[in-house]
């Protein structure tokens, strides 16, 4: 796997999720318990893609381990300070890197839970299969649909209009639904159903035909029973966009040239808008860092730039701007942010001033709603303790952060969705 | 021998092409059999493409500006490329070479040279064909692949696994057997391999020669012990392995076989159900084609096209056209009027941004897995997309469509399938656009052709009014979006 500037995910070739396309009318009575979900409760996605290198975001700085395995990319003591010398440490013996001050100031101020050692038994090292796993909150990869989706099945179907979302051009797996049909908002100005402009008097013509066309049902499970059921839901979706983001304004100034704080900008001005919208999903590419994880172009590594540094930046930048554009807006009280990636990068670095595929990893947890603080144990790099392959072993399942959430902040039901019970890791109470 | 039809062409030439005019399909059909018509195809280095290399050699200039001989402008790439699928006589060509990319999906973003992806282009377009062996040692030892997954980073004694696990886990076979569900390969395996892969690196041309790159082996850099791989498995070897060892064995794995059966179904056929018998009998069938003539993926290509599983009811319209698909396919279902422009001014950059904007930027896939097909472009944002760029198309004009550049669809093709009543138009665009479709749909359309006042195709205005709006209105059908 290797760079990429848009932000894709990966889903099952071929075979569709046959549950993906049965249509909205068989929810039927079956669905007509007590639906989950919480108003005011939201939850914000960020998928890292390619594998983020944990041990150089969650620095275990007093390790002599790290810094024997890593002799170019182990961040000395000395260089654990942002650019305004601020102290990157967070505890007795971790730290975070120093491109990530903005985070590291929700830190402080109570906002960040960080779960250490996420993970799960026998690893994949593939990121197709490993992100499938993570995806689907099953161990094999296997069942084509979401742990999001799942849980929108349950909550978010009876309500109108956008209650989740992609932004990016496609949907990522976890999204994957029975009976939902999720959007995938890739820019807000060709979100619409646009006709001839020489011939704007026709365009209810036009809307009409096609209406009618996609009001027809096909037999589930075929494709064209799948994109019929889309097409509508785009069409009909896209006229409520059009009419709430426009009354979106804000003070806060995203960053320029980060596409995270585009996607997070755009997920904002949904929640904002839309009081429905309960769940955004977002992607960031390119950490999928094998080689030049780190600068070099002076001949000596300078671990305070190039990829990894630049990529971690992007995400403390953008997450930042988002909080205090929903601060701003009142709604930091509403809104829980999860982000993940499908492994951690192994503890030895290789020739090439880089890393290869790893296992567990660090997970953020952030905003008003967490209980800041660390969380799990990072996992230890003694020789006797890492894998065959030299990777760590997990100490954390990443299904119980999944089942935290879902019981403590969306009032879901984890072992439905997951299907077994998890530990709550305590981040939200 | 089975007879082919007038449909069957169409079918033939919307998997292995990117469909053709009416008259294009009655040529094909007039083949006379569906065996005589993929062999047609098949054989597509004698079918005479020199139109389009003249035009090519005149309206090209991929090396402009010319800042080094590494730095090409990556939009004449695309605008090359998407040329060619738009005017080539030799549809399979590029349609195997789109395939090969997205098989062996490398990137611009990370090579960072162009130059580099068009020769990776010129390798898979004259090795599409060949022996499945021949084709992925070139792949791997051409400059683009070296560059994107590590491999010259992967030395004696520090290895990189990049190349090696993608070599098996997205190239070959993949983790499991697709039909047994068998592990194919360790970690063990990775490592190994990737120290058979040691010392693999290229050598730069001269300014002079810019295409004109070369494999070198560095032995300094390779690592000479003993690799074991596949150990416990029929294609258990212990030696002195370097790539080019590594890389038969792995071509004659039966699990190689039947994941190229997969891939090419996905792409060409209809998806595989390995849940079902009769899936895993095809997939079987299929790889022993392979097996059997050699790893000629021509030879596998043609039982492919040949067998009943491609003409069967099932594979009709069983495929969710790519954006290519989507993007040039109406294009050359009207007669391909296509002025590219250029070769340094008014260059037509709209069809390859076209195709980007639904999701299938080519020369910069997402990730090495390649573009997800099928139900994958299933979503609101990319079904949006594709309507907007099917109006786009319908409603662009042009007064001179010889010296414009871009594509169009002219005043005169519309007005070639426009007839008198609402029905005869409706089904006449219809069958150019190799849709399908009930009887409601047609009434929709014919409804939406009498909307306001009665269709009066008599005048140039209305059929490009309403016949442009119609032309856009089919392109949206569910039908429409499936090859």
């Amino acid at each position: 796997m290797a760079i990429t500037r848009r932000q894709f995910i990966k889903q099952s070739a071929g075979v569709a999720s046959v549950g993906m396309f049965l249509p909205r009318v068989w929810l039927g009575e079956s669905q007509a318990q007590t639906p989950m979900g919480a108003a005011n409760r939201k939850m914000v996605v960020i998928q890292l893609i390619g594998g983020n290198d944990g041990l150089n975001t969650v620095i275990p700085y007093t390790n002599s381990r790290y810094y024997s395995l890593r002799p170019s990319l182990a961040f000395k003591q000395s260089e654990l300070k942002d650019d305004m010398d601020r102290s990157m440490l967070i505890s007795s013996d971790l730290a975070l890197n120093p491109a990530m001050k903005e985070i590291k100031e929700l830190y402080d101020e109570g906002k960040v839970a960080i779960i250490n050692g996420v993970g799960y038994s026998q690893p994949s090292l593939s990121h197709f299969l490993s992100m499938d796993v993570w995806h689907t909150a099953n161990l094999a990869g296997a069942g084509g649909i979401g742990w999001l989706g799942k849980y929108a099945d349950a909550a978010l179907i009876e309500k109108d209009g956008i209650s989740a979302a992609s932004i990016g051009g496609s949907l990522p797996k976890s999204l994957f639904a029975s009976k939902s049909v999720i959007p995938s908002i890739q820019d807000f100005s060709l979100y619409n159903f646009i006709t001839d402009p020489g011939h704007p008097e026709d365009y209810q013509n036009q809307l009409d035909a096609f209406t009618a066309a996609s009001s027809r049902s096909f037999e589930p499970g075929a494709f064209r029973s799948a994109i019929n059921m889309t097409a509508m839901d785009a069409v009909q979706g896209a006229q409520q966009l059009q009419a709430a983001v426009a009354s979106y304004s804000s003070r806060v100034a995203y960053p320029e040239n980060n596409p995270l704080a585009a996607a997070l900008k755009m997920a904002a001005q949904i929640l904002i808008t839309m009081p429905e919208a309960a769940l955004l999903y977002v992607m960031l590419g390119s950490f999928d860092t094998h080689s030049d994880q780190i600068d070099h172009r002076s001949g000596q590594p300078n671990r305070l730039a190039g990829q990894h540094s630049s990529l971690i930046k992007w995400l403390s930048q953008a997450v930042k701007a988002f909080y205090e554009d929903l601060n701003q807006h009142g709604l930091a009280d509403d809104v829980l942010i999860m982000e993940w990636s499908e492994f951690g990068r192994r503890p030895e670095e290789n020739a090439s001033l880089g890393t290869d595929h790893g296992t567990a990893n660090s997970m953020f947890v952030i905003g008003n709603p967490v209980r800041g603080g660390l969380y799990g144990e990072a996992p230890s790099l003694n020789a006797l303790d890492l894998d065959s392959a030299g990777n760590v072993k997990f100490t954390v399942d990443f299904r119980s952060v999944y089942a935290t959430i879902l019981d403590r902040w969306l009032q879901g039901d984890s072992q439905s969705i997951l299907g077994e019970k998890f530990e709550n890791i305590g981040f939200l109470g | 021998m089975a007879s082919i039809s007038f449909d069957d062409a169409a079918h033939l030439l919307r998997r292995m092409g990117f469909g053709g005019s009416p008259d294009e399909l009655d040529q094909l059909a007039a083949f006379g059999s569906r065996e005589a018509a993929v062999d047609h195809l098949l054989n597509y280095d004698r079918i005479d493409d020199s139109a389009l290399d003249n035009l090519t050699a005149q309206k090209f200039q991929i090396n402009d500006p010319p800042l080094d001989n590494t730095k090409f402008n990556p939009q004449e790439l695309r605008r090359l490329w998407f040329t060619r699928m738009i005017l080539t006589k030799r549809q399979f060509q590029e349609k195997i070479t789109l395939f090969w990319h997205n098989h062996f999906a490398t990137a611009i973003s990370k090579v960072n040279q162009e130059v580099l992806m068009q020769v990776q282009n010129n390798t898979l377009r004259a090795n599409a064909l060949a022996r499945f062996d021949d084709l992925l040692l070139k792949v791997a030892q051409d400059p683009a692949m070296l560059i994107w997954l590590d491999t010259l980073q992967n030395v004696r004694g520090n290895t990189n696994e990049n190349w090696a696990r993608e070599l098996q886990e997205l190239f070959t076979m993949g983790i499991k057997d697709v039909v047994t569900g068998e592990t194919n390969y360790s970690q063990t395996d990775i490592t190994e391999i990737a120290r058979a892969f040691t010392g693999w690196n290229f050598t730069r041309p001269p300014a002079s020669d810019p295409f004109n790159y070369t494999f070198r082996f560095n032995t300094n850099s390779h690592d000479n012990g003993l690799k074991t791989i596949y150990s416990g498995t029929a294609s258990a070897v212990t030696s002195n392995l370097d790539g080019k060892d590594v890389i038969p064995i792995i071509c004659n794995r039966p699990a190689t076989a039947r994941f190229l059966v997969k891939k090419f179904f996905d792409f060409f056929v209809y998806p595989l159900d390995f849940t079902t018998k009769q899936d895993r009998n095809t997939a079987d069938a299929l790889a022993a084609v392979y097996l059997s003539h050699d790893h000629s993926i021509k030879e596998f290509a043609r039982a492919i096209f040949t067998s009943d599983e491609f003409w069967s009811d099932r594979a009709r319209y069983a495929l969710i056209k790519t954006p290519p698909e989507f993007v040039v396919g109406p294009i050359r279902m009207f007669g391909a009027t296509y002025n590219p422009g250029g070769p340094t001014a008014q260059r037509d950059n709209s069809i390859f941004q076209r195709s980007a904007l639904l999701g299938m930027d080519c020369y910069d896939p997402p990730d090495v897995s390649g573009w997800d097909l099928n139900s994958a472009w299933v979503n609101t944002a990319s079904m949006l997309d594709r309507y907007n760029v099917a109006n786009t198309l319908a409603t662009t004009r042009t007064q001179n469509p010889t010296t414009q550049q871009g594509a169009f669809i002219t005043i005169d093709q519309l007005r070639k399938y426009t007839k008198a009543s609402t029905k005869k138009t409706v089904k006449g665009f219809i069958s150019v656009l190799n849709v399908s479709t009930d009887k409601p749909t047609i009434n929709s359309l014919r409804q939406y052709l009498d909307a306001d006042t009665p269709f009066d195709p008599s005048t140039d205005t209305v059929i490009d009014q309403k016949v442009r709006g119609l032309v856009h209105l089919i392109m949206c059908l569910p039908e429409f979006q499936l090859s």
